[in-house]
């Protein structure tokens, strides 16, 4: 059977994905946390794992650089890559939020909004549904300064606990979209190695129950 | 003592010979299917995509502005010009039209690159439809694939009508409509159920739309699946459809290259049954698209069906150039002489110009290495022609005529 490219997000669901994989009957032995370490095989060779940052997962498995991807919806929906996703992994979940000063009037009422996000795309798509004009600027980190220093009104980012929003003095304005771990996969991959892909879903359909 | 005319590692050269190469073997296939070579105009007036509905997006194309004010577009497509042009043709539609294209098309960005152009090679079949045709488009699109030596390869062959008529029963509205068929483009199963949640949809039709993304597979599993879901006389039809092309393809002897996807949406709405992709080995975008568009003539006052594809040449290349080129001599002839005999050997280069040979000639002095099918040595004592390790000496240029033409 062919090999395939697995694309793996860097970062905070990095260790549960490998957990799960192990789970699902597929393991990385020279896998370890600490590793430098970017590409690593399994024992058969069947799977060949690349460790590429989450933004860019939806990228390698778009232009088939990486046949089937582990990623977070965020990444999928601000990507708005032409590829499969197949199944919730259901890990590292949290949402997609607008969030704003304490005496931020209610979005409904705005006439026109500057918003902050490291999501710039799925902040206007959100918007633009809501009917409300809105500039997007593009941040990438420390997204919730943008309000406290007059930057924006409002800011769209995901959030997990809500602690840092709270930390920052920011209340939550409105809720878009649940967040987990998605596996993608590329179409033509799909087509000319279905049944290798095919076992891999299985597999982690297995891991998950 | 060889003439080179061109280094074989220029990579200018090598691209245009490996591209012309590969178009070459498509317009060839295409001929031997009876179809015909056309062109369309590069320049058409805005309106002709404006007015015509469910095609390219305006923002999409290529737009330019001529002295009169008049807004033009370069050539977007091929198949809605072809098929103003036949519309307005007056053609019996029991006698089939096939025309084939090899043009470059222009948008604003195929793939997010900012590539503005493209060639794409396809065919158009205008007439009544019948599995059989639909059947020809798909044999012989599978058939260049072969002859371009493709090792491996997949036709994704889904229906318009099937997701078009379950939708149908949906009440949403149709941004609520787009957002759940890029769900069933991406078979993103965990956001079609609590969609369909949302909407109320009754139980049926719910299964229904639930089930298209995962009719991928063996058409005649995938069919037998299908057939309990169909909800309508129209999505059983298209079934019938699908399965009576499937049967022409068997007989073709294709049928391991098959796979139904019932997800399989177009982004170009006037497709009205069957519709098709290709993918081949190591290119992640489909290389060819198509499928029947029996009602797009009627945006011109006709009413003629048509079943078309179009290959993405680009993607192609990326996918073959590999292993599919071979190396032609580049010229069939070079003719080496001594300056004392330049009247001579020039006019016998020019001779066998005129029969049609592409010829070099140059002084022995030169010492030019040649990449040549064959080399005339002309010296002050006698003329020899070298076709490989054939070695023939001649006198008159009548002999060597009857000897190589």
């Amino acid at each position: 059977m062919e090999q395939l490219t697995l694309a793996l997000a860097k970062g905070r669901t990095a260790e549960s994905t490998i957990e799960l994989l192990n789970k699902a009957g597929i393991e990385f032995p020279d896998f370890h946390t600490k590793s430098r370490k970017l590409v690593f095989s399994n024992p058969e060779e069947t799977l060949k794992l690349i460790f590429v940052k989450a933004v860019d997962v939806c990228t390698y498995v778009e232009t088939g650089a990486a046949d089937v991807g582990v990623v977070g919806k965020d990444n999928i929906l601000e990507s708005g890559a032409d590829i499969y996703e197949l199944l919730d992994l259901k890990l590292g979940k949290c949402k997609f939020s607008v969030a704003g000063l304490q005496d931020t009037p209610p979005l409904e009422e705005a006439k026109k909004l500057v918003v902050a996000s490291k999501y710039p795309r799925v902040a206007t798509n959100y918007f633009n549904q809501k009917g409300i004009a809105v500039e997007t600027i593009k941040l990438n980190g420390s997204v919730e300064l943008a309000p406290l220093i007059g930057m924006a009104d409002c800011i769209v980012d995901i959030v997990e606990t809500g602690n840092t929003i709270k930390e920052n003095g920011l209340k939550i304005m409105a809720d878009i979209d649940d967040i987990s771990t998605r596996l993608i996969v590329n179409k033509s991959s799909f087509a000319t190695k279905t049944e290798s892909i095919q076992q891999v879903i299985d597999q982690l359909k297995a891991g998950l129950e | 003592m060889e003439v080179q005319t061109y280094d074989p590692k220029d990579p200018n050269i090598r691209a245009y010979k490996v591209r012309e190469q590969l178009i070459q073997t498509m317009k060839t296939r295409f001929s031997l299917y009876g179809y015909h070579q056309i062109r369309t105009s590069t320049f058409e007036p805005y309106e002709l995509y404006f007015n015509t509905a469910g095609t390219i997006h305006t923002d999409e194309m290529v737009k330019l502005i001529d002295r009169n004010g008049k807004v033009l577009v370069l050539r977007p497509d091929v198949t809605i010009p072809a098929t103003r042009s036949v519309a307005a043709q007056n053609i019996d539609p029991t006698n089939h039209l096939r025309y084939f294209y090899v043009s470059d098309v222009y948008r604003q960005s195929f793939d997010g690159n900012g590539s503005k152009e493209k060639t794409q090679a396809g065919i158009e079949c205008f007439g009544e439809k019948s599995a059989e045709i639909d059947a020809e488009a798909i044999a012989l699109a599978i058939q260049t694939l072969k002859d371009l030596d493709v090792p491996n390869f997949k036709i994704e062959i889904g229906h318009a009508d099937f997701f078009k008529q379950a939708a149908s029963e949906l009440e949403v509205t149709n941004e609520e409509l787009e957002q759940l068929k890029r769900f069933i483009q991406a078979k993103n199963m965990t956001e079609i159920g609590p969609f369909l949640e949302r909407h109320n949809v009754k139980q049926e039709v719910a299964d229904a739309v639930r089930s298209i993304p995962l009719l991928y597979g063996k058409p005649n599993t995938v069919l037998a699946k299908a057939k309990q879901i169909a909800l309508n006389e129209t999505m059983q039809q298209a079934l019938q459809n699908l399965e009576d092309v499937y049967e022409v393809l068997e007989a073709y002897g294709v049928a391991e290259h098959i796979v139904l996807d019932f997800g399989l949406i177009n982004h170009m709405d006037y497709y009205s049954d069957i519709i098709f992709q290709g993918f081949i080995d190591n290119v992640a975008k489909p290389v060819l698209m198509g499928g029947r568009y029996d009602h797009l003539s009627e945006q011109f006052a006709a009413q003629i069906p048509a079943i078309g594809f179009a290959f993405e040449v680009e993607a192609l290349l990326e996918g073959t150039s590999d292993y599919a080129f071979e190396e032609p001599a580049s010229v069939d002839m070079t003719v080496i002489y001594e300056k004392t005999k330049q009247k001579e050997a020039l006019a016998i280069a020019a001779e066998l110009r005129e029969a049609g040979l592409r010829t070099i000639a140059v002084p022995a002095a030169d010492q030019v290495k040649a990449n040549s099918a064959s080399i005339i040595q002309i010296t002050e004592s006698e003329q020899i022609l070298i076709s490989g390790n054939d070695v023939q000496k001649f006198t008159a240029l009548r002999d060597l005529k009857a000897e190589i033409l």
